[in-house]
């Protein structure tokens, strides 16, 4: 229990990048390969977020205004923001790259009139 | 955090992640993603990431089914099912991907317990950001204060890289430059009436409250979660909600493509200018505390937090005017005319 505890979160980002990387490679279809490559980038994300928690923190935002109390801030008191900016600027830039995967998939459809793999395959001989 | 949440969420997002990729009907698969994306969204505000959660809500689970919904509806919905042969491409992909899993999971074992304060990820650097920023730039949101000002060099790029994603979708399916094609009238003859009336006037309502909101979520970002990509975002959505609602025509009247264009160039210029006149006024690239020389009634500290808040702006503007492009060239095949 113990160790299921403790490494649970890593198990399950490896899972999802699994299946991510199985989409990406094995089905044909191409919008199922640009769902796949975002599960993909999801799973990357976890793992960064899950590196960055903390047993006990709270979230990145010192605590401020009228009623807060003016103390040193304790390191161990908030959670790792680090992380947490790389990725917040990764899904950004990954809806980016969404749009021009999909873009790319929309003028293949164009030119070929599909989007499984194989039948463009055929089509181009 | 509470484990019991992560193990429900994380098990829940596996199971979407599965039915998204098996699914036969893709605008089923779309939608399924959605759900996806809003789970993991969930699981980074269980885990303390409340930027991150933002993010995704906004972009994930808002902007880019949208994205999937319009492409879908320009190619086709179902997945063809697959004739023989395929067996050896799935062994490959499975084998392949059971592989590098199992080096992942083997290489798991080497690492910190989760949620460990003490983990090498979590003593070095962190900790610096953590204290040195209510003193260095007053600003009490540590995930703004290093994305905008620690770290402002990665974000100036990670907005040219967003300007640079809208410009491609551009040269791919666009017709940007080139003398607006004829527009078709659509076969009912209706123009701007064929959507529901109820939906409609609830946009009519809705909308200016989502812009209210993107800005104040841009303005406020130093002080709560947000900032300028998760405003720009919502700004950009707000576009697009009145495309879908509406018509392509009548979102484009308000922000024609060349505006947005031409705002998506502004937030860069915005962001690396300000980096500009901090080098005019003597100090180093986008370092904000030189800004208090021609700021009134501010302090070097002070000048930092203001140098962000412009930065912020100038994200913004860049995020709204490519989500807002990138809709509008997949909703129309690049043709900017009559959208979904």
């Amino acid at each position: 229990m113990e160790m299921l505890l403790a490494k649970y979160n890593y198990w399950i980002y490896v899972t999802l990048m699994m299946i991510g990387l199985y989409a990406m490679i094995a089905k044909c279809n191409l919008m199922k390969k640009i769902i796949g490559m975002s599960i993909f980038q999801t799973a990357i994300i976890v793992f960064y977020v899950s590196m960055g928690a903390k047993k006990g923190a709270t979230i990145p935002i010192i605590a401020h205004g009228h009623g807060a109390a003016h103390e040193a801030v304790r390191v161990a008191d908030y959670v790792n923001p680090l992380p947490h900016v790389l990725m917040l600027t990764a899904i950004v830039v990954g809806v980016g790259t969404l749009g021009v995967a999909l873009a790319i998939a929309m003028s293949i459809h164009e030119k070929y009139g599909t989007l499984e793999e194989d039948e463009i395959l055929e089509r181009q001989e | 955090m509470i484990w019991q949440f992560d193990l429900l969420i994380l098990a829940l997002g596996v199971l979407c992640a599965l039915a998204s990729i098996s699914l036969k009907d893709l605008l089923s698969a779309a939608i399924v993603f959605g759900a996806y994306s809003f789970l993991m969204c969930l699981l980074w505000t269980e885990m303390g990431a409340v930027d991150v959660a933002f993010t995704e809500a906004a972009v994930g689970a808002g902007v880019s089914t949208v994205f999937f919904l319009a492409a879908v509806y320009h190619t086709t919905r179902t997945v063809k099912p697959r004739r023989r042969g395929r067996m050896l491409h799935k062994l490959v992909g499975l084998a392949t991907a059971a592989g590098i899993g199992l080096l992942l999971l083997s290489a798991t074992v080497d690492f910190p317990t989760w949620a460990d304060p003490n983990s090498p990820a979590s003593v070095y650097l962190s900790p610096y950001y953590i204290t040195e920023t209510i003193p260095m730039t007053a600003v009490p949101n540590i995930v703004t204060s290093v994305l905008a000002d620690f770290r402002g060099f990665d974000t100036m790029f990670e907005t040219s890289v967003i300007f640079v994603a809208g410009l491609a979708v551009l040269a791919i399916l666009g017709s940007y430059g080139r003398r607006q094609r004829d527009y078709e009238p659509s076969p009912t003859g209706k123009d701007v009436a064929h959507q529901s009336p109820i939906v409609q006037a609830a946009c009519r309502v809705f909308v200016p409250f989502m812009q209210l909101f993107a800005l104040y979520v841009v303005a406020h970002g130093h002080h709560s979660p947000g900032g300028g990509f998760q405003g720009g975002v919502i700004l950009g959505a707000s576009f697009i909600l009145v495309a879908i609602s509406y018509d392509l025509r009548v979102m484009q009247r308000r922000l024609r493509e060349r505006l947005a264009m031409l705002f998506a160039g502004l937030g860069v210029l915005i962001y690396s200018g300000i980096g500009a006149i901090c080098l005019l006024l003597g100090g180093n690239f986008l370092d904000y505390s030189v800004l208090h020389t021609i700021l009134p009634a501010t302090s070097p500290i002070m000048a930092r937090s203001h140098g962000m808040l412009g930065v912020e702006v100038g994200v913004a503007f860049t995020v709204m005017a490519i989500m807002v492009i990138i809709y509008v060239n997949v909703a129309s095949h690049g043709k900017s005319d009559r959208g979904l």
